[in-house]
């Protein structure tokens, strides 16, 4: 399930299956296999950590762009012997894995990119940084402002030649454009995914979706397995149009559910209800908007479109709002349940927001569930679905 | 038609026969939660019916709620504490806008639309600072019964502040009270003020009166002051606040069995 997996022998491993929905399940594998590839190749592995970091420079500089994010509860208790115990589980467990050695990818990593999002992130990464080598990464808090936009943009443009001076290399314009399509490919390819959860019912369960959710970008196989994918299951949803579906569907907002620490989503959907729609980092909100290809200027292009990732680390956040609007909109849910992974203030906070979007103007029961990656609290927190459930549809 | 609603709580399992035909409660029975749950469960069922003179087969629907609802093995369906307690309230008080439960390790804010349907909720998460765990944690402190603490909390001139919102720390707190020599029954004034602070915060807004307080906790003299003082509005206890989840999931099983019946042929 976690990293720890990849280091299972070849021979263990799946073997390459003509279904490509299982292609997915062994999503960590592939992974590992692929890096270390890349990495035997002469690639350098570029470690991140936030959906704002541009792909695209990174692999315009034929590295390889891995999320470090750590989901493993089992990794918290090494960390907590250097951070406090009040901090969001995903950056603990990220930096348990550090601790540990028991991330390959970490251990691989050429590089960091450290995004400035969240406080404890920010701060875990000069602990990091003390042994990564680490490029910090500063992200302008100010959403929707001119100055903050040229700033970032600027920001962008050192991540560039950073990567060019540490790995000796230029990143040429059609290098950059080259990425462009790549990355708006396999947006492309994982958002008509995701839209397939508009039919009713869904061809997959919410679950399922999030298997086709990578750790690293870019990886060109597994493009091709994405449009056998679609193809299989939009024939699917052809046969099962007029099969009726009593599950309630779920619109689910908040944090991202990291690889390994998909528990809530499991809760929700083994209660009975199906989670049409993800509006966290792990599901729509990185894969709504494209680059613009034709932009004269492939950087500026790059940059202006991370930019407008909406994020509870900007102020003010209207963005996520609106895409909440849409997806609502889109998707057709019953009831919306916000994630919050404990001590994360900015999604906590924004929370208010999002509940008085739930049920004042959608019009849709709103259930907000606050935890970590310990299983302890499951029972309760699924008779607090529940009980969303039956409020959601009394009959 | 006889129906029954079992409320397997985490500090006690409540029954409660409900006859439709009548609209009467005709039985109750409480008993002490333990291991065995599933055999408690069907002990204090049996007896139940027994006390009522009611033969088993002539109950048509079961619902089980609570947190141990799931292991009531002759439940016809599960229901939560939720939709439980909006339909037992309903019930007995049918102008109610807001329901505060508190029970032994959880608490739940409950807001009621006109007509008793569940508008929206709040539930303790880890944490027992709002529950009645903090008076049993209090009562092993002061070394006291714990259906003692709430005549105690009445004898307080000048309830003690506890302002941790852990009942751990809270704990670490008492102590402290103490030792500077505090009375018992400020102290005890103030961790009910502090329960009742604990719930608001859950609760997250002003809750819409009238209120009405159900769960074990609600029993306790001094409970409902706290409460009404913290809400700073009017708070009813509920008739036999134990048994609120119980009525309400018997009343829903009428419902069941109802639905079920029409719709076979
Ligand atoms: S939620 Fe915010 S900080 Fe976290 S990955 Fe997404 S954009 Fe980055
Ligand atoms: S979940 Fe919140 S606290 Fe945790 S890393 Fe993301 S933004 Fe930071």
């Amino acid at each position: 399930m976690l990293f720890e997996c990849a280091h299972r022998e070849r021979s263990e491993r799946m073997s390459p299956t003509a279904d490509p929905i299982a292609h997915f399940g062994a999503m960590i594998d592939r992974c590992y296999d692929y890096a270390e590839a890349a990495k035997a190749a002469g690639r350098p592995i570029v470690g991140i950590m936030c959906e704002f970091t541009p792909r695209e420079i990174i692999l315009a500089a034929n590295a390889v762009p891995v999320c470090l994010c750590g989901g493993s509860a089992a990794t918290i208790p090494a960390a907590e012997q250097v951070l406090p115990t009040n901090l969001c589980p995903l950056i603990k467990s990220t930096f348990g894995y550090h601790l540990t050695g028991n991330n390959p990818f970490l251990n691989w990593a050429d590089l960091i990119v450290a995004e400035t999002t969240c406080d404890g992130k920010k701060k875990m990464f000069e602990l990091l940084g003390e042994s990564k080598p680490m490029h910090v990464l500063e992200l302008p808090h100010k959403a929707n402002a001119p100055e903050a936009l040229a700033y970032w943009t600027d920001e962008v443009r050192k991540l560039k030649t950073a990567l060019e001076t540490r790995f000796g290399l230029q990143i040429t314009d059609a290098d950059l454009r080259r990425a462009i399509r790549l990355m708006n490919r396999e947006r492309g390819l994982r958002r008509r995914l995701a839209q397939l959860m508009r039919h009713d019912p869904p061809p997959l369960t919410g679950r399922q979706l999030l298997e086709f959710k990578s750790i690293i970008s870019g990886m060109e196989p597994d493009l091709d397995q994405y449009e056998s994918a679609l193809r299989l299951l939009t024939a699917r949803t052809a046969h099962t149009a007029t099969t009726v579906d009593n599950r309630a569907r779920v619109l689910l907002t908040g944090v991202p559910l990291v690889h390994g620490a998909e528990r809530v989503l499991e809760l929700i959907e083994n209660s009975g209800a199906v989670v049409v729609a993800m509006e966290n980092c792990t599901g729509l909100k990185p894969i709504l908007d494209d680059v613009d290809e034709l932009d004269p200027d492939p950087l500026a292009a790059i940059a202006r479109k991370y930019y407008h990732l909406p994020c509870s680390v900007l102020t003010p956040n209207s963005g996520r709002l609106c895409t909440l609007r849409e997806l609502a909109a889109a998707y057709r849910p019953h009831c919306v349940i916000e994630l919050i992974w404990q001590a994360c203030l900015t999604y906590d906070v924004e929370s208010h927001h999002v509940r008085k979007l739930a049920e004042e103007e959608l019009h849709l029961p709103y259930l907000k569930i606050t935890t970590d990656y310990s299983p302890s609290d499951s029972a309760r927190i699924t008779a607090r679905i529940e009980a969303l459930l039956e409020t959601a549809r009394p009959d | 038609m006889i129906c029954a609603g079992i409320d397997a709580g985490s500090r006690a399992i409540k029954v409660v026969l409900f006859d439709h035909a009548r609209s009467m409660v005709i039985g109750r029975g409480l008993a002490d939660q333990g291991v065995a749950q599933p055999r408690l469960a069907e002990e204090i069922f049996a007896a139940t019916l027994s006390k009522a003179g009611i033969d088993r087969h002539q109950v048509r629907s079961v619902v089980a709620t609570g947190y141990g609802r799931n292991r009531v093995a002759f439940a016809t369906t599960t229901i939560t504490e939720i939709t439980c307690h909006a339909r037992g309230v309903f019930h007995l008080a049918p102008d109610t806008r807001s329901i505060v439960e508190i029970g032994g390790q959880d608490s739940k804010v409950i807001r009621l639309e006109n007509g008793g349907r569940v508008r929206d909720f709040a539930m303790n998460d880890r944490c027992a600072a709002g529950t009645g765990r903090f008076l049993e944690i209090l009562a092993a402190r002061l070394d006291a019964d714990w259906s003692k603490l709430g005549d105690l909390s009445q004898q307080s001139r000048q309830p003690a502040l506890i302002s941790s919102t852990c009942v751990v720390f809270a704990e670490t707190e008492i102590i402290g009270l103490l030792a500077e020599g505090v009375p018992a029954a400020d102290i005890a004034a103030g961790v009910q003020n502090s329960i009742a602070t604990r719930v608001m915060a859950m609760a997250g807004r002003p809750l819409t009166a009238p209120v009405l307080f159900t769960g074990g906790v609600a029993l306790q003299p001094g409970m409902v002051r706290a409460l009404a003082t913290t809400l700073d509005c009017p708070v009813q206890v509920a008739p036999e606040p134990q048994f609120t989840g119980a009525l309400g999931a018997a009343l829903l099983a009428a419902r069941i069995a109802a639905t079920a019946s029409t719709s076979s042929p």
